[in-house]
């Protein structure tokens, strides 16, 4: 069967994209020559309100010397993903870091409970220490109960004035509806942009900003590791492109990578490989978009990714997900996804391992689960009542109208994606017949 | 083994000839025209009798047939030694190194450890002995004539097997058991030169007063490797033993029946491995911070993906040779996807495409095996990949270059502005280089839209490719271009005949094979350029099985002429 004939009489060449008879939009790149005059936005773009691209503020645009579409039609993997954050120290945190699970040990070893005992092994004293820490008095684990836990007083959140955060807005005036984006938010302080733009949403970073495994070299950031095993993805689709720098509506497609990342000799993705969208639809979402001064961006809409961790895997989630994207010159966007993750499942993916499942999709062993939620929050430098407590406090949006209480804190992904061809297809697995049933 | 120089043979070009040939014919196509109509076979002359080495592929394949595909072969193999353009004539001129015979004898031991195990001598044994202390000689001799014949591809004499028998005795008397005693002969058996090399035998030819030819386990040899790249199976043993592959309606129904087996397509694909260098993989590098892309995966692929389109090509559809050039038909796998930057939904195999009419993809040119592989680490190479196409689908000779050229203005790749073209341009103002410049340039060029790993581009350093190009006056523009002049240059499916023919001889042309060359290229276009017909039609000459060797003596029974003393008697 021909290519075009396959993939729906697209027309398809090296590095074109097409669409499957599979069902689903793939990208590409070509070599366009008319598209090198077509500047997109920088990934700094300025949130809605603020100056355009283009605009004699905007700086200036990069060469986009390949244009990823083909028949308007275009596939991306995501090779980069991180938290938005903001500046590291005293900048963001004037008032000090989190103390963390350190601060507690070194005060419950002043405390007469936490006195070496005549005779005492070391090992059988830190034990000692770290149930006492650990665990509620009636034995219960704190990470796994976090609710349980007394307040942490060592806890900072991020307070520093007028510094420049990554984001993007997410509740403010949309200029096309005149409308709020989010109108069910709770009252927040909102954050400058690093364009010096108003009104970013990242209150996720104001949660974690003071402690010292989210400082830009901490080990917090580092969740993107186990994408690159192959472990989990994601993917995107972006259809009916007429114009990659004006477009009113374009279809958006958001999906968990089924496939792992097709890596080079030395660990870099690679940009034309084919992926697969994951079979679950709880892992697929599509949605409108448009394109407005080579700025992507999207209708809200719910997403879901996995999250691997120690064996054990979880949801990522992202409530009224948006996306803010510009074209890079090798046929790439980047940029921030971005919206709001409900405070328990932040919690269950990033502090407190408590409802991780093992690979046949059960609840993993609790002694696992524990294990990694401890380590985690001494490697982290927090407590899990303290990052429990913070995530509550800071949380600002999917406002409960029984408890007037916000469920969601603000999420910002800065981001950075590679052409890829995305296909819908059957992803059984050559090892199938070797799952335990 | 003897070597004849042939007239048939294709030119070597060298430089002088070359600006001699500037505008004009090659040296191949002058020396090579087409046989007119010659579609009777010539009266037999025959060859030398030869002994060749088992490739790696045969040995492999032959051990699957004899035993089974998932018995493991733990030795590693030598790199085959390539003459005349081909390893099928190298394995009947080197020797065997010692460390060769140690991994022969690695492997061995491995195989016979599987095939004598516990767990597989029910599937391999024919027979359990009687006692589990006193040596079975009836079961050992049973063993023995199971597998010799197989093994060595003819009838194991008397006291070849009575010496197989007796180490199977002594071993078991040593080591205490029967299985070792059988898995030791049968180490020795894996380890003779009669299993190891090719022996070929002589016979006097009946039909032919004062002639010689191939004795009739020599042709089953001979007609099994050429047609399935594997030993001969006990079907045509029986033919062989039963005399029927010395009448023409035995011979066309052994002919008729490998060449229906699927086991013919592994022979194609022998050939074509060998024919486009496809060893040369083993120690091809591509600088991973200049092509990412080529990984591993992706050049384990690239063979595949050509071998496959040849075998589906060739094999499935019957199709003519030289579309070979012009196809546009392929197979992808996920690693190659990300080259051809072509979507493969297919997650763990491989997906047939079709590249459209505007891809500047034609052919097994175009295929990321043959690009690559004529490349450079860093760099495309209009030079080496014009020299390929020279050499392994015309058989020209395009001399090494100098030792003493300058390469500076080759090497400067990153120049601004520049191209390969410009950079040759540049190179090629010394005339000591033009020459053969002239030759495999005009080719090259045309594949420029490929880099060294095989990935389509418009331009290079921001320059738009001139594709233009020529091939023996005829001019034509990129890959689709060159494919066509190959496909209609006549030289090509000459040279295929010629290659086809020596690799199943295992040795060059003799000077009196030549008309017979020549009845081959005409029957192979009144066949419509299809391989496996023109496989058929050298299997079925009488040509392919005679010898010529006046100065043989007769050593064996009813006169048999050996390639080799008989010492493997002694082996």
């Amino acid at each position: 069967m021909s290519l075009s004939a396959k993939y729906g009489k697209k027309r398809i060449a090296a590095g074109f994209a097409l669409l499957g008879s599979v069902g689903l939009a793939i990208g590409g790149l070509s070599v366009d020559r008319s598209a090198q005059a077509a500047a997109p936005a920088p990934a700094s773009s300025p949130a809605p309100g603020s100056p355009a691209p283009g605009s004699p503020a905007a700086p200036a645009a990069p060469l986009l010397q390949t244009n990823p579409f083909h028949s308007g039609e275009s596939g991306f993997v995501v090779t980069e993903i991180r938290y938005a954050l903001g500046p590291d120290g005293k900048e963001a945190c004037p008032a000090g870091m989190s103390g963390g699970m350190r601060s507690l040990m070194e005060a419950y070893a002043k405390s007469p409970a936490g006195q070496r005992l005549p005779d005492e092994a070391d090992r059988a004293y830190q034990g000692r220490m770290q149930r006492a820490l650990n665990n509620t008095p009636d034995g219960k684990n704190i990470c796994m109960n976090p609710q349980l836990g007394a307040e942490d007083p060592t806890w900072r959140m991020v307070s520093g004035r007028n510094i420049k955060v990554e984001g993007i807005d997410l509740d403010g005036v949309d200029p096309r509806t005149g409308k709020r984006q989010q109108a069910d938010t709770c009252t927040h302080e909102e954050f400058q942009g690093t364009a010096g733009e108003r009104g970013v949403d990242n209150q996720l970073f104001r949660m974690i900003g003071c402690t010292t495994g989210f400082q830009a070299s901490g080990m917090g950031n580092g969740w993107q590791t186990e994408m690159y095993t192959g472990s989990w993805g994601i993917v995107m689709s972006v259809r009916g492109v007429d114009n990659t720098q004006n477009d009113p509506d374009v279809q958006v497609g958001i999906y968990a990578n089924a496939d792992p990342l097709q890596l080079s000799a030395d660990r870099r993705a690679l940009p034309f490989a084919t992926y697969a969208v994951d079979q679950d639809a709880h892992y697929r979402a599509e949605t409108h978009g448009r394109i407005v001064n080579g700025v992507l961006t999207i209708d809200p809409i719910d997403v879901r990714f996995h999250n691997f961790v120690n064996s054990m895997n979880e949801d990522r989630v992202l409530r009224a997900a948006r996306l803010r994207l510009t074209f890079t010159a090798d046929g790439g966007m980047e940029g921030y996804l971005a919206g709001y993750t409900p405070v328990e499942d932040m919690y269950d993916v990033q502090f407190g391992a408590r409802k991780s499942r093992d690979a046949k999709g059960q609840l993993a062993p609790e002694r696992l689960r524990i294990g990694t939620s401890v380590g985690r929050a001494g490697a982290l430098g927090y407590t899990c009542n303290g990052a429990y407590r913070a995530l509550l406090q800071a949380a600002d949006g999917h406002r409960d109208p029984a408890t007037g209480r916000c469920t969601s804190i603000s999420t910002q992904y800065r981001i950075r994606l590679a052409p890829a061809f995305v296909v819908k297809v059957p992803t059984k697995s050559l090892n199938a017949p070797l799952a335990v049933r | 083994m003897m070597k004849h120089i042939s007239k048939f043979r294709f030119g070597t070009v060298c430089a002088g000839l070359a600006l001699a040939l500037a505008g004009g014919i090659s040296l191949a196509q002058q020396s090579a025209e087409p046989a007119k109509a010659a579609v009777v076979e010539p009266a037999p002359a025959g060859g030398p009798l030869v002994m060749r080495r088992l490739t790696e592929s045969q040995y492999r394949a032959t051990i699957a047939d004899v035993f089974a595909p998932d018995v493991p072969i733990a030795g590693r193999f030598e790199r085959g030694l390539r003459e005349e353009g081909l390893i099928a004539v190298g394995t009947s001129h080197g020797g065997m190194s010692a460390f060769s015979i140690e991994q022969y004898d690695t492997s061995a031991r491995g195989i016979a450890a599987d095939v004598t195990s516990e767990k597989r001598r029910a599937q391999f044994v024919p027979c359990q002995p009687k006692s589990a202390t006193v040596f079975d000689k009836a079961c050992a001799t049973a063993f023995i004539d199971k597998y010799g014949p197989q093994l060595f591809r003819r009838p194991l004499a008397r006291d070849e097997q009575a010496r197989f028998v007796e180490v199977a005795r002594l071993a078991q008397q040593r080591l205490g058991g029967f299985y070792q005693g059988l898995e030791y002969t049968l180490i020795g058996m894996l380890d003779s030169p009669h299993f190891l090399l090719r022996i070929e035998r002589a016979e006097r030819d009946p039909q032919h007063a004062g002639q010689q030819r191939l004795d009739a386990w020599s042709k089953a040899t001979r007609l099994s490797y050429f047609l399935t790249n594997s030993a001969p199976d006990t079907e045509l043993l029986r033919a062989a033993g039963q005399g029927e592959l010395d009448t023409d309606q035995g011979m066309a129904r052994q002919v008729d029946r490998l060449i229906a087996s699927p086991r013919v397509e592994g022979a194609v694909r022998s050939f074509f491995w060998d024919m486009l260098y496809f060893d040369g993989f083993s120690d091809l590098f591509k600088d991973p911070t200049i092509y990412p892309a080529y990984t591993v995966a992706a050049a384990r692929d690239a063979q595949e993906q050509t071998l496959k389109t040849i075998v589906a090509h060739l094999v499935t559809d019957r199709g003519d040779y030289r579309e070979l050039f012009t196809t546009r038909t392929s197979y992808l796998t996920r690693p190659l996807g990300i080259i051809y930057r072509v979507p493969v939904a297919e997650r763990n195999g491989w997906e047939k495409v079709e590249f459209p009419v505007d891809s500047q993809r034609s052919g097994i040119l175009t295929d990321l095996s043959t690009l690559a592989l004529h490349s450079h680490p860093g760099r495309s190479s209009p030079t080496l990949r014009g020299k390929s196409v020279r050499e392994v689908f015309m058989c020209a000779k395009v001399p090494d270059p100098p030792a003493n050229v300058n390469f500076t203005a080759l090497d400067a790749v990153s120049k601004p502005n520049s191209t390969a073209r410009t950079r040759l341009a540049e190179h090629n103002e010394n005339p000591v280089c033009a020459g053969c410049h002239k030759l495999t340039d005009p080719i090259g060029f045309t594949l420029e839209s490929f880099d060294g790993a095989g990935i389509f581009r418009a331009k290079e350093n921001g320059v738009d490719l001139d594709l233009s190009g020529s091939l023996d006056g005829v001019k034509f523009t990129g890959a689709p271009g060159l494919g066509k002049a190959l496909h209609d240059n006549p030289s090509v499916p000459m040279c295929l005949t010629n290659k086809l023919y020596r690799s199943a001889v295992g040795r060059d042309v003799a000077t009196t094979e030549e008309p017979f060359l020549e009845y081959l290229t005409a029957s192979f276009a009144q066949n419509g350029f299809r391989v496996i017909d023109l496989m058929r039609t050298i299997a079925l000459s009488k040509t392919f099985y005679s010898v010529t060797m006046p100065e043989s003596k007769p050593v064996g029974p009813a006169g048999q002429t050996a390639s080799a003393a008989p010492k493997g008697d002694h082996s």
